[in-house]
């Protein structure tokens, strides 16, 4: 079973952090604009002390699965399917057969450029179609696996793929 | 080329300078000189737009033009913008035709052709000759089936002329009654409210007899809206039952060599084509009320459409009522899928359904109780609490219902009791299985497995999946599923080559796969 690069964890707590202080700022921001009104005023310090525990709270909560998911995420390249592990809450496993495979994608954010990742995501013509993509790579691996992928998808045989 | 019919430049004006004209009365209100209301400014406005509607549309007619070749169906139209289009008929999947009234008096119909992916109709023609669209779609569907070589030539003309059809379901009256009263329209509460404010005059109290109530009775106000609550509901029930007795009206369904066709509608006749071939889930359907009078719902899901695109509603249920065993068999003829004896999820599954349930009420309780003590809204807060007696059924219920079957060639699951869905998949559907399993599965060793297809309906409703099976259970049924996808797959696979003698092998050219031997 293959991991993902370490410095994953670094873009997804980044990630996460970026999310909490907006949602936290605009919490905190709600609690300083309530002690300017008279507003619930008995429970003033209450609602601000309590925005910013919740910020921090979400803050350490969300680094602390960010890390967990680098723990979780898992992926393999097998005889004819593609086998993927994630998910820290909810446990998903995903078989993905190359027969089923449309097309493959590689993609960089700009995040991603600056830690020097990258994303490959596979597409089926199935529902849950965007659900099937590998972050976390570098670059050549990503490209490999890329190349790999679409390889396999031709060998098992031009079907329709639906 | 051909071009449509000439009796589409009327019917297609018509509308069309329905919406012209409104457009240039607006304009003809605000831009008319001397205040609005000049009534000869607004006036010519609206012929103008009528005229450019119908010079529109009769231009839309000289430039439309569609073509059906060998392995394709061309279309080139546009007034001003131009478009050639080309539709592989390998890639069609479904072919609609539908009627109103008008329509149908005059002959003509519109035909709609659907391929796989967009969310569009790729093609619409509106309108053609009657004939000419049944015409159409048998080449059409002819064309994507790829069996137009084996058929002799005065099989086809046969064909077209109207193939002998084997009529497998057609509603009954009692089918349609309990439809109608059972269905619940979501349009029809819209537009029920609608219509019942309009009666009103904007104010419920009109519908409140007045005079056989005190009306100093304390809470005759609550009474009131009592009454227009319940007249709403039995407006929006009414006009419900009413558009679903229309929508399906003379239902039937045909089969013709390798697709199903159906015919429903009592205003607007709609008549469409569900390619065997191409099936990717059965859904068996069983509501509440419906199921305790024995009756279930079948509906064929391909990769064509999304059902509930605007105006092809229902399009894809193959029986939208019908008895039990008359399902049943349909189904089977479709897929024979074999026993349905299901295998139950563990009787851990019920604790945690009731502990879900128990959970649920508790937080309703307290809520409740925080109400209570602070306000005057709520005062027997623990009231709510004497649900609880009917959780064990409700858990029991909910297990019982649930269950699924790795079977040799199929995968069924069924899951919910007031909806109880039963999902049929092939196994060389399947597109991916995912075995998933929330942090509150985690704690009973249970988990989901998703066997997911490219069916279009799934993006609405669920794709099949085995919930609450045993962890072990689960990862094995995962790996069964890809593996007798491969399975199935290298057996199609060898069939369509010796049977065929063709190089390129397509899912589509093993016609017999619906009916095939195993």
């Amino acid at each position: 079973m293959e991991r993902l690069d370490p410095r994953i964890r670094l873009l997804w707590v980044v990630a996460a952090l970026v999310r909490t202080a907006v949602f936290g700022g605009v919490v905190v921001g709600a609690a300083f604009y309530l002690q300017t009104t008279t507003l619930l005023a008995d429970f003033h310090s209450l609602l601000l002390w309590g925005a910013v525990a919740l910020a921090i709270v979400l803050v350490v909560g969300r680094t602390v699965v960010a890390w967990l998911r680098y723990r979780v995420w898992r992926f393999e390249v097998q005889d004819d399917t593609l086998y993927i592990e994630r998910g820290v809450f909810t446990r998903i496993k995903t078989v993905v057969p190359f027969v089923r495979v449309q097309h493959v994608d590689s993609r960089r954010s700009p995040l991603e450029r600056a830690v020097g990742l990258a994303t490959v995501v596979v597409y089926t013509a199935g529902s849950r179609s965007a659900d099937v993509a590998i972050p976390g790579l570098t670059p050549t691996r990503a490209e490999d696996l890329r190349e790999q992928l679409r390889r396999l998808a031709i060998e098992s045989g031009g079907e329709d793929a639906v | 080329m051909t071009k449509l019919h000439p009796a589409s430049v009327p019917v297609r004006s018509l509308s069309r300078s329905l919406s012209t004209g409104t457009l240039f009365f607006f304009l003809g209100v605000v831009a008319s000189p001397g205040g609005p209301g000049n009534v000869l400014v607004i006036g010519s406005m609206v012929l103008f737009g009528i005229v450019v509607g119908v010079a529109y549309e009769l231009a839309y007619y000289q430039r439309f033009e569609y073509e059906l070749t060998a392995d394709t169906f061309d279309v080139a139209s546009g007034v001003l913008s131009r478009r050639a289009r080309e539709v592989p008929l390998r890639r069609v999947q479904n072919v609609d035709v539908r009627q109103n009234v008008v329509q149908r008096a005059l002959g003509i119909a519109a035909v709609h052709v659907e391929t796989a992916g967009g969310g569009q109709t790729e093609v619409t023609l509106r309108y053609v000759d009657e004939a000419e669209a049944r015409r159409l779609r048998r080449r059409l569907r002819e064309g994507a089936s790829e069996e137009r070589e084996e058929r002799p030539e005065a099989e086809r003309e046969r064909a077209d002329a109207g193939e002998p059809e084997d009529l497998l379901f057609a509603i009954r009256p009692d089918e349609l009654a309990i439809l109608s009263v059972f269905t619940i329209d979501p349009g029809a509460s819209i537009l029920g409210g609608i219509a019942l404010s309009f009666a009103s005059g904007f104010d419920p109290a009109t519908f409140v007899p007045v005079d056989g109530l005190e009306s100093d009775l304390p809470g005759s106000g609550l009474i009131a809206i009592g009454w227009a609550l319940l007249l709403f509901l039995l407006a929006a029930w009414v006009l419900s039952a009413a558009l679903t007795f229309n929508r399906y009206y003379g239902f039937r369904l045909t089969r013709v060599g390798d697709e199903l066709h159906y015919e429903r509608g009592l205003l607007q006749r709609y008549s469409g084509t569900i390619p065997l071939e191409k099936v990717q889930t059965l859904t068996i359907k069983e509501s509440v009320p419906a199921r305790w009078f024995g009756y279930g719902s079948l509906a064929v899901e391909t990769a064509g459409y999304a059902p509930g695109q605007s105006g092809s509603r229902g399009a894809e249920s193959a029986i939208p009522l019908a008895e039990r065993g008359r399902v049943d068999a349909l189904a089977r003829s479709i897929e024979p899928f074999g026993s349905t004896d299901l295998e139950r999820p563990p009787s851990r599954a019920r604790e945690r359904y009731a502990v879900r349930y128990v959970a649920a009420l508790c937080a309703i309780v307290a809520v409740g109780y925080v109400l209570a003590t602070y306000t005057a809204v709520v005062e027997d807060w623990y009231a709510v609490a004497a649900f609880l007696i009917l959780v064990p059924p409700a858990a029991h219920l909910k297990w019982h219902s649930r269950g699924y079957r790795a079977g040799e060639r199929y995968f069924l699951t069924r899951t919910g009791f007031w909806r109880r869905t039963t999902k049929v998949v092939p196994y060389y559907r399947v597109q991916t299985a995912v075995y998933h399993q929330t942090i509150f599965q985690r704690r009973r060793r249970l988990a989901s497995v998703t066997a997911d297809t490219a069916s279009s309906a799934s993006f609405f409703g669920r794709p099949a999946t085995a919930i609450d099976v045993d962890t072990d259970r689960a990862l094995e049924l995962q790996q069964l599923l890809a593996d007798r996808l491969q399975e199935r797959l290298q057996i199609r696979r060898r069939r369509s080559i010796d049977g065929w003698f063709d190089d390129e092998v397509d899912d589509s050219s093993t016609g017999g796969s619906t009916s095939g031997p195993t």
